[in-house]
């Protein structure tokens, strides 16, 4: 019993980061229909700028989102402008490749640039509580509590200001949102920063909870995809019970399987993202538009 | 007799094709003659030809990833799975079995193209970009099964092969099969089975409701791409001596596929190997001097290429029965 209460708090952690680090990837592929194959590195990007602060500075890891959410805000509206702006409009399989090279590109120059070796942050916050035999580790509580409100201030960005009532009017017709006035070209670029920059806060928590290295974004991004498959485009609720879903597929693997478990996981969530494709192509919230649709 | 003239001239090229051809084939199995070896100077050293011999592979797995890829336009992202496949095959059975070389590359291609047809029969029911990326979730998943199955793939360590150094020997094994594969491909597209495969491409419920079994085609194509793949695979891992999960399932092998293919022109058959040819030229003459930043310069190239060349090299010569990049996947998202 306590392996499982254990397995289901670790479960609601490992949700809360999945949950944070989907958001910029469902965002950006269901405000412009970009799926974005270069997910994972700006998450390992965001974390090797939390490590950097960190080791070189001395800042506690919380704290660079100060510099991660302007700094990874600004590469991604630069790059919207210079780069995916014009893969936009084209067929999806363009945007694929594109991301794809991106992928690549940012990986291997993150390994010039900070080596291949394994970094860990330190943090004054660590230690952890007991709740009857269950131990509730501190700093993927507190990762808990910055996933959620990071997802809550960009629920209520999208529903409470003109900027969001813009993004959702680009999402929803793109040449209707023209008509009426909004300026499509930078309503993309900020929402593409906004993605960006939600994604490089995930990697403040990745880099509390994990090793950086710059080939572990692919895994992210496959996660980032299997999730938004499953609970639909846009939608912050169903997200979160999404990642929850994967997490558990995860964490019980891991904690019930010898040895080998964790490696297991990640194939689960492989298995689990093609049966859903297969089974219920809408997702299983509905709301992912069918291919036909977009 | 305008009309004579240009028949000439269709003819005259044709022929000189044709020679041009013959010389190549011939030039290059002669190559291995005038190279060094055990310690004579040759014209060519050793590493000219290990790097011809990674050139032919690269050639036959482009052609393999084209023929699914580029004739039936679902795009995919995993097909390095069964090179590994092959790779492991070969690995296991030579180091833990001790089996002979040969045999182990038939296991090997047995092996991708049944993997290939029991993941082909669930991931090419879906469409555009769900399949892409459902492949590459296999290739992933596959990646972390060889690291986990530690007693049979030696897992995160790997597998040392029994080493065997005769360059000239994979070097031909590599050019019979490019070779094969190509001319199997060329004329597969013009028979029905290939006018079924651009059917698919083009129209999918329409070839359907003429009556093509898009299920089978689709599902035999993937398996015979595969199972050469998984041949190259067995023929690397032996060349290399030495496999583990991450050498074999290598990102940026899929993307040097995918760059080979598109560059010479994606959907053609002269494409894939004009491709892998321009890659290592310029992999050998332009970034010989900055190593490290080779990948960093594919990634670009890619990116450059589908921006600016999407119908690749062929598209440039006049092949219009390749496929445009940009339009691969247009008709699921028409509205």
């Amino acid at each position: 019993m306590t392996t499982f209460l254990q397995a289901l708090v670790n479960t609601i952690m490992l949700g809360g980061f999945y949950a944070l680090m989907v958001m910029g990837f469902s965002l950006i592929w269901g405000v412009m229909g970009v799926i974005n194959l270069a997910h994972g590195e700006f998450v390992v990007m965001g974390a090797y700028l939390t490590w950097f602060l960190n080791r070189h500075a001395g800042w506690e890891p919380f704290a660079t989102i100060i510099v991660v959410l302007p700094v990874m805000f600004a590469f991604g509206y630069l790059l919207q402008r210079l780069l995916i702006n014009r893969i936009v409009d084209r067929p999806p399989l363009v945007s694929l490749l594109v991301t794809y090279g991106l992928s690549i590109l940012i990986a291997n120059s993150l390994k010039l640039a900070f080596t291949g070796t394994p970094r860990t942050v330190t943090t004054s916050l660590g230690g952890f509580w007991r709740v009857a035999e269950v131990t509730i580790p501190s700093v993927k509580t507190f990762d808990l509590i910055l996933a959620l409100a990071m997802m809550a201030t960009l629920s209520l960005l999208l529903r409470r200001t003109r900027l969001g009532k813009a993004i959702r009017a680009a999402a929803q017709n793109r040449r209707a949102a023209r008509m009426v006035g909004v300026e499509i070209g930078s309503v993309f670029a900020v929402t593409f920063g906004i993605g960006i920059a939600l994604t490089g806060t995930a990697g403040i928590l990745f880099s509390l909870t994990q090793p950086v290295a710059p080939f572990v974004g692919l895994p992210l991004t496959l996660r980032a995809f299997a999730i938004t498959t499953m609970s639909g485009l846009g939608n912050i609720g169903g997200a979160l019970l999404g990642s929850m879903a994967l997490a558990a597929v995860e964490v019980y693997i891991g904690t019930y399987v010898p040895r080998v478990g964790t490696n297991l996981g990640l194939v689960a969530t492989f298995v689990v993202l093609v049966v859903i494709l297969i089974t219920r192509p809408q997702g299983l919230f509905g709301g992912l538009p069918s291919a036909e649709q977009q | 007799m305008r009309t004579c003239t240009e028949a000439t001239r269709g003819q005259w090229i044709a022929g000189a094709r044709r020679v041009g051809l013959a010389v190549l084939l011939a030039g290059l199995v002669l190559l291995p003659l005038v190279a060094e070896r055990g310690g004579r100077e040759g014209m060519i050293n050793n590493s000219t030809l290990f790097s011809l011999t990674q050139m032919l592979m690269l050639v036959t797995l482009a052609s393999n990833w084209n023929f699914i890829s580029g004739l039936t336009g679902y795009i995919d992202f995993g097909h390095v799975a069964f090179f590994g496949l092959g790779a492991y095959s070969t690995g296991i059975l030579m180091s833990k079995a001790g089996w002979p070389f040969f045999p182990t590359l038939a296991v090997g291609a047995v092996s991708a193209a049944v993997a290939a047809v029991l993941i082909g029969r669930a991931t090419m029911h879906l469409k555009g970009p769900y399949f892409s990326i459902a492949m590459l979730g296999s290739f992933a998943a596959l990646r972390e099964m060889a690291r986990v199955t530690t007693p049979l793939t030696g897992g995160g360590p790997g597998l040392t092969l029994p080493p065997y150094l005769n360059r000239p020997l994979f070097y031909y094994l590599a050019l019979g099969q490019a070779v094969l594969v190509v001319a199997l491909y060329r004329w597969l597209k013009g028979t029905e089975f290939g006018l079924m495969m651009l059917g698919i491409r083009e129209d999918e419920p329409g070839a359907e409701m003429r009556g093509v079994n898009t299920t089978f085609v689709k599902t035999a194509a993937f398996g015979l791409a595969a199972m050469s793949s998984g041949i190259v695979g067995g023929m690397w891992a032996y060349q290399n001596t030495f496999i583990d999960p991450d050498i074999v399932f290598l990102d940026s092998r899929t993307i040097e596929i995918a760059i080979a293919s598109v560059l010479g022109g994606l959907g053609t058959i002269a494409g894939p190997v004009i491709g892998a040819g321009l890659l290592y030229w310029l992999r050998d003459v332009v970034w010989a001097n900055f190593l490290e930043w080779h990948l960093i310069v594919e990634g670009l190239l890619l990116i450059a290429m589908v921006l600016l060349l999407p119908n690749g090299i062929m598209g440039l010569l006049g092949d219009r029965s390749g496929l445009d990049v940009r339009q691969a996947w247009a008709r699921w998202f028409r509205r």
